[in-house]
């Protein structure tokens, strides 16, 4: 049936065939020797890296609630898209029908879809209904995390102090910042065995204690009195026209930031649609000088250097005044005043001729010991020192413009912390803006124990300078518009020029009003500091009815009594008599 | 006649330990795949393990039918392929999965025509180069032009579902065959260069396939992208090492490697079973290809030559390529590992492939009794 030539035909035909599959099942036995014996071992690390990613287990973010335990920033679980680009087909289609889901560009998501990773973001932190869209498109190569988004329950509340987190809840600004560590918890790295879909495989080296969620923090700042503040500073900004404002309101007795508002707010749900600007907490990240507020430091050291008696005259040179072979000058002139009507009448020269008497080496040692020119080291982060000409290179005509709150910078904290000071009897306290904090298995611990406090200056001195103060408001002073209805009010106007383009402008202004209340058990330290008004450019005429407003507010949110009932029409002016004094609250 | 016991052996019992260990391997490949997907890890496995069955009896069956029979089947077989193919292509008849139409949904079974066709076409070649007597075959009309003209009406169907990779099988088991059966070299060398002509603008009208052939010349350079299956193929291959991470304990198949349980399962078996396990599936190949080869050596008559070595073809060039591909030698192309993979209609193929091929064993044993 098979003739002989086809049988050698077809032989040679098998032959050639299994020559051929020899061949084949060689090269394919090489290259298998090759791949897993020659290339095994750096394969096998490159796997490893594959698979032995390295987790980090975010824990959940803790609270920030305020004094009273109102919540100031909490933190929800949301989802967020991400797509495996290899595993999809369609990039074009998908990222239409996406976009629409996601309100994105589809070419944006596009070129998500189509690059050259394993994983690639889509949209972080989508609503619910986004993801329940996507979910519906079943589509291969889609997939959701759940992450933690940060939301902030009073939206523009304490923006800057309270700061923001990122997209990877970190905290970027304010507390959310400098407390990231305690908010955050301890995140756990664990060698997660990942497959190609991203799923954790905890089969092998998963480490199972559980992770310590972040804590909470109960913070000094109370709403209520945070919300006056911001109101007042919004609307004194908005009637003289100002840059910006800021208002510190603090316990003078342990520290505690009851408010700290800077205008213009800003929403923290929203960071990204204010400018880096916004973001800053000016109440201790800016300095300026302070003006005529600063007088009373001068007075201060003084007193308790008994250089001076309340007694003591100088003659204010009717205005004009040549020192250091310079001018300096009052806006209004007087001839002789003692010291109370110095501070009354915000004398620049009066005051210059006190710190003459108290020469330098002792005027700057006071300056230092009432907290200027280093931080306060309140837990804000990005906190300026301000700054203070060196003691030895100062010359007169610097100590005299210093002594009315020129050639030295302040930040508004500093200033408050200084004016508590005076207000507690010559106690200096390190501010403070966290209160406690409760880890997440309940226990709360007091963040700072109250700080001792350092003694600037005796009781004595405190009380009589309190008592000067007073007269600020009283007829006739800078400062009338901060008395407070009901309350004796002690401070001190300052108007400084700002510095601008190297010389002193002289309209680009910071008004502000320093002082506590009330006078004869003080609650309340009031700094308001308004950044360059148009209308009513000095501190007694813009910032002044600002302390007062804010000041009367927080005063009966917090109950205090007033100690008089003045009838309507009765001039505030005489209200300081009727209390008595302070006496043995010092610490 | 010993060594012709040890051939029947190995080809008997080569295919089914191959079954077996790939019923094993798709259980590791595609449990953890399967429970998420269809809540049951051995979904792939059951499956696989019931085309076994059926192909195992298919085979026995056609081990004891004598194989002349078939010749009388070789048109109608033919044309039942054509029917089986044009029925994939229409709407609501065939079961598109991944973008490809290859698929007859009958009950809960499917069956993939194409995988059938390969047969057919060995069958018809077969039977028809057999028939003509190896002198009329020199001339053209006779040993070329009828064969293109049935078996390229199959090609076109299967390239439109798309499945190039059985259409390539297909053309190469035709130049094959057509080349053993003895048409003239001339001829097959201008089949050869027409087919690269059509091959060239259906690589390059598809834009993954030229991808593919371009990540193939360097996949490293694409090692997340178009790169990533070969890459991790590769992984797996390094990862086993010599004896293998041992069976179920690779981690390359979860979602890793692209399709574990089909094509890339020899990647699965590298992993698991090492270079030993890789090298003793190489090695049952090659006996069952060269028990393959003595087989045709020995048949009684061409046209048992002609399947023999047609089935021999079909199970070894496909298993080269596979080989190839999963281990980077070849661009990537869907085809399957004869036995092993998972799929049904290749699997029962394959296995009633060995049966002729036992047929055509046992009746030259019979002449040479």
């Amino acid at each position: 049936m098979v003739t002989v030539q086809a049988r050698t035909e077809l032989k040679n035909s098998i032959r050639l065939c299994a020559l051929l599959f020899a061949v084949l099942f060689a090269v394919i036995g090489v290259r298998a020797w090759f791949l897993q014996i020659l290339r095994s071992p750096d394969l096998t690390r490159t796997l490893e890296r594959q698979y032995k990613t390295s987790v980090l287990l975010s824990p959940k973010r803790g609270t920030i609630y305020d004094r009273n335990g109102n919540e100031l920033a909490i933190s929800v679980q949301v989802e967020s898209l991400f797509a495996r680009p290899h595993m999809i087909s369609d990039p074009a289609g998908l990222s239409q029908r996406l976009a629409g889901i996601l309100n994105m560009e589809p070419d944006a998501i596009a070129d998500k879809l189509r690059e050259e990773k394993p994983f690639v973001w889509i949209a972080r932190k989508i609503t619910q209904q986004q993801a329940q869209a996507v979910r519906a498109l079943e589509e291969q190569g889609l997939e959701f995390a759940k992450e933690s988004k940060r939301t902030y329950p009073n939206g523009e509340l304490a923006g800057q102090v309270i700061g923001f987190t990122g997209l990877d809840s970190e905290g970027l600004e304010g507390l959310e910042f400098r407390m990231n560590e305690t908010l955050r918890g301890t995140p756990q790295r664990v060698a997660a065995s990942r497959d190609a879909r991203g799923r954790h495989l905890f089969s092998e080296g998963f480490c199972s204690s559980a992770q310590d969620d972040g804590s909470d923090i109960y913070l000094t700042i109370d709403k209520t009195i945070q919300y006056i503040a911001e109101k007042e500073m919004q609307a004194t900004v908005a009637a003289t026209g100002a840059k910006s404002g800021i208002a510190v309101v603090m316990d003078p007795w342990n520290g505690d930031v009851l408010a700290m508002a800077v205008v213009p707010l800003f929403d923290p749900n929203n960071y990204s649609q204010y400018g880096r600007d916004m973001w800053r907490n000016r109440a201790i990240a800016d300095v300026l000088e302070p003006g005529s507020t600063f007088k009373i430091f001068v007075v201060a050291a003084s007193l308790a250097e008994k250089i001076i008696t309340p007694e003591d005259t100088f003659f204010c040179e009717n205005g004009t005044f040549r020192i250091g072979g310079r001018t300096i000058s009052d806006v209004h002139p007087y001839g002789w005043l003692d010291v109370s009507g110095i501070i009354k009448h915000s004398s620049n020269i009066g005051v210059s001729k006190i710190s003459k008497h108290l020469g330098t080496p002792l005027f700057c040692d006071y300056i230092g010991r009432f907290g200027f020119a280093r931080p306060t080291g309140i837990e804000l982060p990005a906190e300026a020192s301000g700054y203070m000409p060196p003691s030895e290179r100062l010359s007169e005509h610097t100590r005299s413009v210093m002594a009315f709150g020129h050639s030295i910078s302040v930040t508004p904290l500093q200033l408050a912390q200084a004016y508590s000071a005076i207000a507690n009897g010559g106690v200096l306290i390190q501010p403070k803006v966290v209160k406690s904090t409760r880890t997440s298995d309940g226990e709360t611990r007091a963040y700072q124990p109250d700080a001792q406090g350092q003694r600037v200056i005796d009781h004595a001195s405190a009380q009589i300078l309190t008592e000067m103060m007073q007269t600020v408001v009283e007829q006739g002073g800078t400062g009338v518009k901060a008395a407070v209805p009901g309350f004796g009010v002690a401070g001190k106007t300052g108007t400084a020029r700002k510095i601008y383009n190297g010389t002193y402008s002289h309209n680009r202004l910071v008004a502000s009003f320093a002082g506590f209340c009330p006078v004869d058990n003080p609650r309340l330290t009031v700094v308001v500091i308004v950044d360059e008004p148009r209308t009513m450019t000095y501190g007694g005429q813009s910032a002044a009815p600002a302390f007062s407003r804010i000041a009367q507010q927080a005063l009966n949110y917090l109950n205090v009594a007033p100690r008089v009932q003045i009838a309507a029409g009765e001039a505030p002016s005489t209200i300081h008599d009727q209390g008595p004094p302070a006496a043995g609250r010092a610490g | 006649m010993h060594s012709k016991s040890l051939t029947k052996t190995i080809l008997l019992f080569g295919p089914l330990v191959l079954t077996g260990l790939g019923i094993i391997m798709i259980y590791s490949a595609s449990s953890i795949f399967a429970s998420c997907k269809f809540h049951d890890a051995g979904y792939f496995m059951k499956k696989q393990f019931l085309f076994a069955i059926a192909g195992t009896l298919g085979m026995l069956l056609l081990m004891r039918v004598p194989y002349e029979r078939l010749r009388r089947l070789a048109y109608p077989l033919w044309a039942l392929c054509l029917g089986l193919l044009v029925c994939v292509l229409v709407p609501g008849i065939g079961t598109e999965i991944g973008g490809a139409v290859r698929w007859l949904r009958i009950g809960p079974l499917s069956f993939q025509p194409s995988e059938f066709a390969k047969l057919a076409v060995i069958l018809l070649l077969a039977y028809s180069l057999s028939k003509k007597g190896r002198d009329k075959i020199k001339s053209f009309s006779i040993g070329v032009l009828p064969h293109l003209l049935m078996v390229l009406p199959l090609c076109v169907l299967i390239i439109v579902q798309p499945d190039f990779g059985t259409t390539l099988m297909i053309v190469v088991l035709l130049v094959c065959m057509m080349f053993i059966g003895g048409v003239r070299l001339r001829y097959l060398c201008g089949l050869g260069l027409l087919g690269a002509c059509a091959a060239v603008p259906l690589i390059a009208m598809k834009g993954y396939r030229m991808e593919r052939m371009l990540t193939f010349l360097n996949p490293w350079e694409k090692s997340s992208g178009s790169g990533f299956q070969i890459i991790q193929s590769f992984l797996a291959f390094g990862a086993g090492g010599l004896k293998g991470t041992g069976l179920g304990a690779g981690t390359q198949k979860l979602f890793y490697l692209p399709e574990p349980h089909t094509d890339f399962i020899l990647a699965v078996i590298g992993e698991e079973l090492g270079f030993v396990g890789v090298m003793l599936v190489v090695a049952v190949f090659a006996m069952i290809v060269l028990c393959g080869l003595r087989v045709a050596a020995h048949a009684q008559d061409l046209f048992g030559a002609y399947m023999a070595l047609g089935i021999v073809m079909m199970i070894g060039i496909q298993t080269c390529i596979n080989m190839g591909v999963v281990l980077g030698l070849l661009p990537t192309k869907g085809m399957p590992l004869p036995f092993v993979s998972y799929g049904g209609t290749s699997l029962v193929m394959n296995l009633m492939a060995v049966g002729v091929l036992l047929s055509i064993s046992a009746h030259a044993d019979m002449k040479a009794q």
